[in-house]
């Protein structure tokens, strides 16, 4: 519907449109008595904005007679001519305030967004100890900011679709042209155009619709909270996808090996941030293993442990009326439900549950004679272990649960087995033409001192080629330890 | 197309090849050829040498596959058959590492729950690793590496303290035994078909038969290298001694304070061997897809390892009697399939092929190598740097001028002879046509 010339015709087709209580219209005088409005959202408008630089200038002029003219005669920084009431509409429930005067056949948007948003914290769920404590909050223009002051380079190519019949979130594709594979942007970005749905709450939403397999346990798109790490994936050659009201970026192509990568292996000595790569690969070992070895140990090859451990062991489970394979079951899905306590409770009661969940569920299980003490310790290590790799965290839980399981059915074989079938799994998986389980499977040699150890920053010349850049080189060296190359 | 990197090929036959010989073959070889047993091996290794330098040599003279050099010898039905029947060999040679293996993780991996139904799930696996096509199977092998190298060398080093080498002198005193040994141990020995299958799927380049005989020579070495430790432990009780791998490193003194840590490496070296048990039914899905591409991918997957699980189930308690039947009667199989047949193609199709197609070049490495100017400035300067790339397109433009040049000499002619026709009829013509008859 196109605008009128009259105010009032065009405030009520606003109204009908937008009949909502909290749309809101302030109506006002130009300077030679010709009545002009303002129609915004309550809440989401910069009220002061607009009455500074839009309300109290065209009070104090005679009213222009054209939209455009409207357009030039405000000092207002950012507005547009939207070309009929819906779109209009539209931007008025996105922040934006619409400008009408009487006599004029069209109207002015004006950028007031004004979204309630925290402050740029560091997030919970990547601390470091050096590095960059900046992470993303929950508004796009603000994420976009931080990676905008991080790479102020016009390569850097951002480009925001709306996605939700009844959301309209904003999602935002980003990456560096020159250096990412064009092809999959454009695959991202069709996959995004291709999403019909009522809403989307967060980026988790939209990581579901680009996955290559959604129904896999494993992740399909790699996701931070931190602008610096966002911005190195970007350099490596990645594409990012923002959603507005979601302060976790997702990054894709992904690859496993990311998970083990952590921001601040870049910042500390390359053979300390080895020795933690290393870790957390063999926790991850630890975390999902360890309880199945139990079980196959206790139930099928009792060599496998030294025989004063295995004294001492059999010396404690000794009237455990449950069966190895149930008891670590049994233990593992307590685990799961304090963890899941742990998130969900208030900080207030924290306390409280924690000394229930440790003393009386642990320490009282084990004197009623209900589980071992080697089983908790075991367990204990095991959820411990998981959280080397916070990322994969989930994951790691439920194929532990499924790898007792089958220790406790088939023992040790299953054990093998299983790991077998989540390799082929694994190596099989392909996202946006990149392996899931690059550069070991398929092996990618030059990619290996950024992946399984950490080479220092002179031998990291060259961008992953696993992700197939368009530009490879990422490092020249004019000098390295003092000496011109 | 299912591809394949020849890296990969590579490492299957560095690391996951030799995996399978190390459970009953040593206890065979031993049993054949005694003291000789790594002659017999060195034998079967030479012969299995010969058969994939002649299958690589003729990759480098054809990029087409297997299937499609039989098919334009003798026909699609031809080919489809000689596919069909290279199935039913690899479904067939891989039962008896199964059944050995079956008896491995019975008698080596439980103590006290000894039931077929645990070994029952290898099928599952193997049939969703067979539906992935050759992927799965290069990228295992990519995976298989690590592993194995770092399996064995562990084992090794706790073997060789307690192994007498000398046990190995004096050489070459069973003539006949090693003869025979190297002859009932063929389908240990049956890896060298594959790549007649992995032919046209892998990016040719020069030195690409060198690299994976080095492979192979590396893996076989580590098997010559496990068996003269195997021997050297146990000597004359080697023949009792089925689970090779799983025996060899228990001696070690160290285990009473530290338990049996060789068991994780024997649980390793068993992953690598489950990568290696799925490779005959990967190859066996991979014909029959070739011979009946309607049938798809699983359900073939699903159907090899259905009949291996029965035929597995059947056999249970008949390891020794299949064992004999394999290795003493039908050898022969083994000889024609994995030996004769591959030879033979790589000898007709490569002196074929060879005539049509030569060998590629080396590539450059990506440092060195130049990305071709696109400007028609730069085409002499691509010339220069891709002389293979722009003859196709030379060709192309001399047969267009060449046809241009023909189509103007027959349009002169014609009007040549319109001419000549209108002069002895008094009319004047031009371009062939009368003007104002």
């Amino acid at each position: 519907m196109p605008f009128a010339a009259s105010l009032q015709q065009n405030l009520k087709a606003v109204k009908a449109v937008l009949p909502a209580e909290d749309i809101l219209v302030h109506a006002f005088r130009a300077g030679d008595g010709t009545p002009c409005a303002a129609v915004y959202a309550d809440g989401i408008t910069d009220k002061k904005g607009i009455a500074e630089l839009a309300v109290l200038p065209l009070s104090r002029q005679e009213a222009p007679r054209t939209a455009e003219a409207l357009q030039k005669a405000l000092p207002y920084p950012e507005t547009k001519l939207p070309q009929d009431v819906a779109a209009a509409c539209q931007s008025i429930l996105a922040g934006d305030a619409l400008l009408l005067a009487d006599g004029v056949a069209g109207a002015v948007t004006l950028g007031a967004k004004q979204a309630a948003a925290r402050a740029v914290t560091e997030p919970q769920t990547s601390v470091t100890v050096k590095g960059p404590r900046e992470g993303f909050v929950e508004d796009i223009k603000t994420n976009l900011g931080l990676i905008r002051k991080r790479l102020p380079t016009p390569a850097l190519r951002p480009e925001t679709l709306r996605v939700g019949r009844h959301s309209q979130t904003a999602v935002c594709v980003l990456y560096l042209d020159g250096i990412a594979d064009a092809k999959v942007a454009e695959a991202v970005k069709a996959r995004i155009r291709a999403i019909d749905i009522d809403g989307v709450p967060d980026s988790s939403y939209i990581a579901k619709f680009l996955a290559q397999k959604p129904l896999s346990l494993f992740k399909q798109a790699g996701t931070t909270e931190k602008p610096d790490i966002l911005c190195a994936k970007l350099l490596e050659g990645r594409v990012a996808v923002l959603a507005d009201g979601s302060p976790i970026a997702l990054t894709l192509p992904y690859m496993l090996a990311e998970d083990f990568q952590s921001s601040q292996d870049y910042f500390v000595s390359p053979y300390r941030a080895t020795v933690s790569r290393l870790l957390r690969l063999l926790a991850v070992a630890v975390s999902l293993l360890l309880p199945a070895f139990y079980v196959a140990a206790q139930l099928f090859k009792l060599r496998l442990l030294p025989f004063p451990l295995l004294m001492t062991i059999s010396g404690s489970i000794q009237g455990i009326p449950l069966s190895p394979g149930l008891e670590l079951f049994f233990l593992l899905i307590v685990l799961e439900v304090l963890i899941e306590a742990a998130v969900r409770m208030p900080k207030y009661v924290a306390l409280a549950l924690s000394v229930i969940g440790a003393l009386v569920l642990g320490d009282t299980a084990v004197k009623a004679g209900l589980v071992s003490s080697p089983a908790i310790i075991i367990v204990a290590l095991s959820g411990i272990s998981a959280y080397t790799v916070p990322d994969l965290a989930g994951t790691l839980s439920v194929i532990r649960l499924a790898y007792v399981v089958v220790a406790g059915s088939l023992g040790t074989y299953g054990i093998v087995l299983m790991t077998a079938l989540i390799l082929y799994y694994l190596v099989t998986s392909d996202a946006y033409g990149v392996p899931l389980l690059a550069p070991f499977a398929p092996l990618v040699g030059k990619d290996l001192g950024d992946a399984a150890w950490k080479e220092s920053v002179y031998a990291l010349r060259t961008r992953p080629a696993a992700l197939r850049p368009k530009n490879r080189t990422r490092l020249r060296l004019v000098y390295r330890g003092g000496k011109e190359e | 197309m299912d591809k394949i990197k020849l890296r990969q090929i590579c490492f299957y036959f560095a690391c996951v090849a030799p995996s399978v010989k190390f459970i009953v073959y040593p206890a065979t070889l031993t049993y054949e050829a005694g003291n000789d047993l790594l002659l017999a091996a060195l034998g079967s290794f030479l012969a299995q040498g010969l058969v994939l330098a002649a299958v690589f040599w003729l990759s480098s003279r054809t990029d087409k596959t297997f299937f499609a050099l039989l098919q334009g010898a003798f026909g699609k039905a031809a080919a489809r058959a000689v596919y069909g029947a290279f199935a039913l060999y690899f479904l067939f040679s891989a039962l008896l590492p199964m059944l050995e293996q079956r008896s491995f993780v019975m008698l080596v991996l439980y103590e006290n729950v000894p039931s077929v139904l645990s070994y029952a799930p290898f099928f599952a696996v193997s049939a969703f690793a067979c539906s992935k096509g050759f992927k799965a199977l290069g990228r295992a092998a990519d995976l298989a590496l690590p592993l194995f190298c770092t399996a064995f060398a562990v084992l090794i080093a706790l073997a060789v303290p307690e192994a007498d080498f000398g046990a190995l002198l004096p050489v070459a005193r069973r003539g006949a035994g090693i003869f025979r040994g190297g002859l009932f141990g063929l389908n240990w020995h049956a890896e060298c078909a594959y790549p007649l299958f992995f032919l046209g799927r892998f990016e040719r380049n020069k030195g690409d038969a060198a690299k994976v005989l080095l492979s192979f020579a590396a893996g076989a070495a580590a098997v010559l290298l496990f068996l003269a430790v195997f021997y050297g432990v146990f000597e004359d009780i080697a023949v009792l001694r089925q689970n090779s791998i799983a025996h060899i490193s228990k001696y070690t003194t160290a285990f009473t304070s530290l338990g049996r840590i060789d068991l994780l490496f024997i649980f390793a070296m068993t992953l690598v061997n489950v990568f290696a048990l799925c490779v005959p039914v990967q190859m066996c899905v991979h014909c029959t897809h070739a011979a009946l591409p309607r049938c798809g991918r699983l359900w073939p997957a699903l159907a090899a390892s259905g009949a291996l699980l029965a035929a597995v189930l059947l056999l249970n308690y008949s390891f020794l009697e299949m064992q004999q039947l394999v290795t003493q009667r039908l050898w022969a199989v083994f000889l024609l399939f994995a030996y004769a047949v591959p030879l033979a193609a790589a000898l007709l199709f490569g002196l074929r092929e060879g005539k049509a197609r030569p060998a590629p070049r080396r590539r450059a490495p990506q440092s060195r190598r130049k990305r071709a100017p696109r400007s028609h400035r730069g085409r002499e300067q691509a010339r220069r740097i891709h002389p293979r790339k722009c003859r196709g397109r030379e060709r192309a433009r001399r047969l267009h001028a060449e046809k241009h040049l023909r189509q103007k000499r027959a349009r002169l002619h014609t009007e040549k002879r319109a001419r000549a026709r209108s002069a002895r009829q008094g009319a004047p013509a031009r371009g062939g046509r009368e003007e104002g008859a």
